[in-house]
């Protein structure tokens, strides 16, 4: 029966195979195009920040998304961060096993209340905590293209 | 019904265009923001939010709703985001006006986005995957190929030449001159869209809408509220929504009968019982010039194959008997596909408050209508509107 049957011979009349033939090309939009040329050109993060919420943004928004205010300063919040949370993946997207364990975390970036998931570089397992502060470490700046891949990752403040 | 009379007070809409720097966030709170400040509302003030928005493939984000939902305003809200295709810009209306009507909300923030040049190569691979996988898929159909295949039978059925179909495309491209939103207003003729290439005949490229991007919000608010902000509500006094089966191959494409569907129970909400003599102005969907047509006769504005004629004698121009498309439709202001049918709410709710500038239809309009399409051509949504 389908229901149970593995599919290895998709060359029978059983089952058809498909796919939807599109790709994407994703804008930065407003803020992301100044978060990300200041990567690229600063290496520094930038953050907006929202008066009557008390809120701040990294990566920023144009917009305050408790009051819908515009928020239009952008404030240099530098590149150290402190471990709000991490993990250790062993297993690829598609199921199958890391040739090496990738250790990643959520920064929170500076004072604001914003963050990023990235890599963390440079650390065995046993040395990392919550709540320990981290430093960007980015890609050198001719090789950068304004991503999140310019960002190796975050590593020890020296 | 026990339901509560629901108006729209605030509208708010995006530029149409080919490719936005921004991303569908920022277009739905620049829509959604519009919207709250043209009635003096703060998103503090709102209760709840609806989001209308077309497939995840245009915009390449999966679970599109959640992705757009702080841009839309939703952080913190009962939120929910809703999709019937092409349908969806005049769905959202309705799916704010339940949770208007029931009394769940008193002020409801709906907003739709499209943002379909993410899209590569064309959006037109995304749909792909909504003909049935074993029967259509194998074929490689694009959706062109539904639009010619009900064009040429539409044409058939009633005697329609290319020719008349193309004046729909003229008259719309010329109104959205006027729409500050518009992306492909232009002043063509008739011979212009008949030697525009053909791309699946019998549809030219000028017969056909552009894929845009864009936002458009309003707000939903009960009668209470709706008498302490304004002097000027638009009420929403009937809706429908119905969809036909997806064995296209099985249906009579001559006449769109989902869309009478959705028009009688709308019609019989608002209490409508000759359409064409009540409904002074409508703004059916007009992906396709031939839609347009096609569209009004199911919302029984016109007899069946008379469409044509009419627009033919200039009953459907801005200053005709009965303006079809004022705003210029989705063939001249864009098609952002939800955000398209909340254009043309918004198009009746500015006409029936006399709000539409140099669009304005003489007569003070009392009673509009707007109507969108969509999935495998099955699926019809209408909303009636009074002032």
């Amino acid at each position: 029966m389908a229901i149970t049957e593995k599919i290895t011979n998709t060359t029978t009349p059983t089952f058809w195979e498909g796919a939807i033939p599109v790709r994407y090309v994703y804008t930065y939009g407003l803020a992301g195009e100044k978060f990300f040329r200041t990567v690229k050109d600063k290496g520094t993060f930038l953050a907006t920040y929202c008066e009557d919420c008390d809120i701040s943004f990294v990566p920023p928004k144009v917009y305050c998304d408790r009051c819908f205010n515009e928020l239009d300063s952008y404030i240099d919040v530098g590149t150290i961060g402190y471990v709000e949370t991490f993990t250790l993946s062993f297993r690829n997207m598609d199921g199958s096993e890391k040739e090496v364990p990738e250790l990643l975390a959520m920064v929170r970036i500076g004072d604001t209340d914003g963050g990023l998931i990235h890599y963390l570089k440079g650390f065995e397992i046993d040395e990392i905590g919550i709540g320990m502060p981290v430093k960007a470490v980015f890609k050198p700046k001719a090789q950068r293209k304004g991503s999140i891949e310019d960002i190796i990752g975050f590593g020890p403040l020296k | 019904m026990g339901m509560r009379k629901v108006a729209i007070v605030g509208a708010g809409i995006t530029k149409f265009v080919r490719r936005a720097q921004e991303t569908g966030k920022e277009l739905s709170w620049q829509a959604s923001k519009m919207a709250l400040d043209s009635c003096n509302l703060t998103l503090d003030d709102v209760d709840m939010v609806t989001l209308g928005t077309a497939p995840d493939a245009f915009d390449g984000v999966h679970m599109k709703g959640e992705y757009l939902s702080d841009g839309a305003g939703g952080i913190g809200k009962p939120y929910m985001r809703h999709f019937v295709g092409g349908g969806t810009g005049v769905f959202s209306p309705i799916h704010g006006w339940f949770h208007v009507a029931s009394g769940m909300a008193d002020i409801c923030l709906v907003v739709a986005e499209e943002k379909m040049s993410s899209c590569h190569p064309h959006p037109a691979g995304a749909f792909l995957t909504i003909f049935d996988h074993t029967t259509e898929q194998p074929l490689l159909p694009t959706l062109m190929w539904i639009f010619a295949l009900e064009m040429n039978r539409y044409m058939e059925t009633y005697g329609i030449t290319k020719a008349d179909i193309a004046q729909v495309s003229v008259k719309n491209k010329l109104n959205a001159m006027d729409h500050p939103s518009a992306q492909v207003a232009e002043k063509i003729t008739v011979e212009d869209v008949l030697n525009s290439e053909t791309l699946c005949w019998p549809v030219n490229r000028l017969d056909i809408s552009p894929a845009s991007d864009g936002a458009a919000a309003i707000v939903l608010v009960s009668e209470r509220v709706a008498r302490r902000l304004t002097d000027k509500p638009v009420w929403i006094d009937g809706v429908g929504h119905a969809i036909d089966t997806a064995y296209w191959a099985t249906r009579d494409l001559s006449y769109p009968r989902y869309v009478e569907t959705a028009a009688r129970q709308a019609y019989e909400m608002a209490g409508i019982t000759e359409p064409d003599k009540e409904i002074h102005i409508a703004e059916p969907y007009d992906p396709f010039d031939y839609k347009e047509l096609h569209h009004m006769e199911g919302l029984m504005l016109c007899p069946r194959g008379q469409a044509a004629q009419l627009t033919a004698d200039g009953v459907t121009a801005r200053d005709g008997n009965m303006p079809i498309c004022p705003s210029g439709g989705a063939l001249g202001v864009g098609n952002p596909i939800a955000a398209t049918g909340l254009m043309k709410i918004i198009e009746i709710f500015l006409q029936l408050r006399g709000e539409a500038g140099k669009r304005q239809v003489p007569g003070n309009p009392r009673c509009g209508l707007a109507q969108a399409w969509g999935d495998l051509m099955q699926m019809g949504t209408v909303v009636v509107m009074r002032n």
